[in-house]
């Protein structure tokens, strides 16, 4: 069976620590630039989104969260035959879906026109407006498993595919020839200290993604039609595609939920 | 006029050595981000395809319509047009952050099924470069006919053959440029279905761009043999020709305003609705409602000048009308880029506000600068208005 890669990260285990953030970075080459206090430019895969009940209250009443945002791996209305937003719009197919739903980007495909960068509803993809530098001792942490990207190229999430691909070829040389039997764990989940992100097989119903995308806590960010009656669900979809992202997220307190919607 | 020589030499200096800080440097000296990931260049982008598409449409009328009047003022729109399809790819290869990997588009493009493009981008790409020749082809004559030139038999009949077949380009051109003023002015944005600015029904923004383009691009195609004549102090079009074009212009502004409230009309009971979102709402920040309450007022004014026929025969008001369609559709591209990208993608961002660096600006101002001058050269140099030299026969 092929396998459907997704995420459920529970906000209410998540304590804001930011190790997934930097074993994100650390995995994936992340450049060091003078100044990343400039976030909207900073090459980033994993944002780490602080977010609170009310700017405006004071303690006892202020209440806040932590919202790890990586790219959602979006399918699109139909999961069979996935169109994530920025797939699509891609003039030189720097980026695709895999059998695997995961969405690849191309780093020395990439021509840098940010198309997919303009159609991503999460922000979740990465220009390099400048040349990713390695100052000193950075170079000999570098990841040789996962390319330097240039300047003036698109990057983003890749739910660290390349571990897999490390995965499968540890299991090739044990004689292991079909790929889907091999599983395997994305930085950021293996690095977090609680167990707040959970990574999986989406299509297997008795993997722990699975159930906990289908937890009553469970939501996608900023998904509203997913609370939508079923009447009106298919009346939307049938007036436009939806991104259908891939990556769960879980919380009991309400007001995190009703900050997903606009209205 | 000196000064405005010095201010245009200016511009251009700066154009080149700012050009390098962004070739060699890279994007990160603009103020485009993560976010806000297109600015300046992609409005020239838009705002010039659209003008310059003026140039299809004229070229319709007078080659495959027969409409004769249109004759004086020809060379002049097919120059204006090369320019803004040139200076397009000029903006473009800085717009994008590998200009070396340009070509990738040409060898790898993104093609869906039966032969339809996939990406919108790479229709543009396509299109772009298909009509840019197009436009190539037709400027030859026009150069041909310089004195010196022309003075080569074998120039003269290439010339005078080119312009025989010439209405095999502007068929071609109508037919590639229809295709690319839909694709990059709406069909680019209108399939962006995770943004609730952009959003809507692809064939809708599409169809907008393309009126758009015949009303604004024959606008423009309008004034600016207009402006040279006040420049030259000359009548370099005749009257009757100008207002023949401003009558198009003003019939197709009349489609494009009409369209232009269908489309927020939808856009406010059915597109963004669907992303649990009012169309009010999404208007904020700094790009309020009121850049689109510009745009209508500049089509209406364009409407009234242009079509009312005591208006349009009087010289300034068909200026005002022209100017205000001008007007009207870069204001339409500036709502585009904007509003679209200042729309906050989560509940708890605020709206998004970009301010161009001196490197944008100049890099603009440098590129519109070189069009100014090209025009100039070929007014003098070249035959870019043959009414003057009917009126410098009869003269003698």
């Amino acid at each position: 069976m092929k396998r459907r890669w997704g995420m459920a990260i529970d906000l209410d285990k998540c304590t804001g620590c930011g190790q997934c953030s930097i074993s994100c970075a650390q995995e994936n080459n992340m450049p060091i630039f003078t100044d990343d206090s400039d976030i909207p430019k900073r090459v980033a895969f994993l944002d780490l989104m602080k977010v609170t009940n009310d700017r405006d209250a004071k303690y006892p009443n202020v209440e806040i969260a932590f919202i790890p945002k990586m790219c959602q791996q979006c399918e699109g209305n139909d999961p069979g035959n996935p169109k994530p937003p920025c797939v699509t719009v891609c003039p030189v197919v720097a980026t695709d879906v895999g059998d695997d739903g995961v969405v690849s980007q191309v780093w020395s495909r990439c021509i840098g026109c940010r198309y997919c960068q303009v159609s991503c509803p999460y922000e979740a993809r990465a220009f390099n407006w400048w040349k990713p530098r390695y100052e000193g001792t950075f170079k000999k942490s570098l990841n040789s498993d996962v390319s330097v990207a240039s300047r003036g190229t698109i990057v983003k999430c890749t739910f660290c595919t390349h571990i897999w691909k490390r995965e499968r070829d540890k299991a090739a040389a044990n004689g292991e020839t079909d790929i889907n039997a091999v599983t395997y764990t994305p930085a950021c989940a293996s690095a977090c200290p609680t167990g707040a992100i959970v990574f999986g097989d989406l299509n297997d119903p008795d993997s722990e993604v699975s159930k906990l995308a289908a937890d009553k806590r469970a939501f996608r960010l900023v998904h509203t039609i997913d609370e939508k009656p079923e009447d009106e669900k298919k009346h939307l979809m049938n007036l436009k595609n939806y991104p259908n992202p891939k990556v769960y997220y879980l919380t009991s307190r309400q007001w995190i939920r009703d900050m997903m919607r606009f209205k | 006029m000196q000064i405005f020589f010095v201010f245009l030499a200016v511009n251009v200096i700066l154009f080149f050595i700012f050009a390098i800080q962004i070739l060699f440097w890279g994007l990160g000296y603009t103020d485009m981000n993560n976010i806000f990931s297109m600015g300046l260049w992609i409005i020239g982008d838009l705002g010039l395809v659209s003008l310059g598409g003026g140039a299809f449409f004229t070229g319709f009328f007078l080659y495959m319509l027969r409409v004769d009047k249109l004759e004086p003022i020809i060379n002049s729109t097919v120059l204006i047009g090369f320019m803004c399809y040139l200076f397009t790819f000029v903006f473009l290869v800085f717009d994008i952050g590998q200009p070396l990997r340009a070509w990738f588009g040409y060898a790898y493009p993104n093609w869906g099924d039966h032969l339809m493009p996939q990406s919108m981008l790479t229709e543009v790409v396509f299109c772009l470069t298909f009509y840019f020749c197009v436009l190539c082809v037709e400027l030859v004559p026009v150069v041909l006919r310089h004195k010196f030139l022309d003075s080569f038999p074998v120039f003269r009949y290439i010339g005078h053959y080119l312009h025989r077949l010439m209405w095999i380009m502007a068929a071609a051109g109508t037919f590639l440029s229809f295709f690319h003023q839909g694709s990059l002015g709406g069909g680019m944005w209108d399939v962006l279905y995770g943004k609730a600015g952009w959003f809507r029904a692809h064939h809708q923004f599409f169809f907008l761009a393309i009126v758009a383009a015949t009303a604004g691009g024959t606008s423009f195609m309008t004034l600016c043999p207009y402006i040279a004549g006040k420049v030259m102090k000359k009548e370099v079009v005749p009257m009757e020709s100008f207002r023949t074009l401003a009558k198009i212009s003003g019939v197709m502004f009349i489609c494009y305003t009409l369209f232009r409230i269908y489309d927020v009309y939808t856009m406010t009971t059915h597109f963004v609705p669907a992303f649990d979102r009012n169309y009010v709402d999404i208007w904020g920040g700094y790009y309020g409602i009121w850049m689109l309450g510009l745009e209508l007022i500049g089509c209406f004014v364009a409407v009234a000048m242009l079509n009312v026929k005591k208006l349009r025969d009087q010289e300034k008001f068909m200026v005002i009308g022209i100017s205000s369609g001008v007007f009207a559709i870069v204001m339409s591209k500036l709502n585009v880029i904007f509003h679209g990208f200042s729309v906050p993608n989560f509940p708890w961002r605020d709206f998004m506000a970009y301010n161009p660096t001196i490197q944008e600006w100049f890099v603009t101002t440098g590129g519109l600068s070189l069009m100014i001058i090209i025009y100039m050269v070929f007014a003098k140099f070249f035959r870019l208005f043959p009414h003057l030299e009917k009126q410098e026969h009869h003269a003698e």
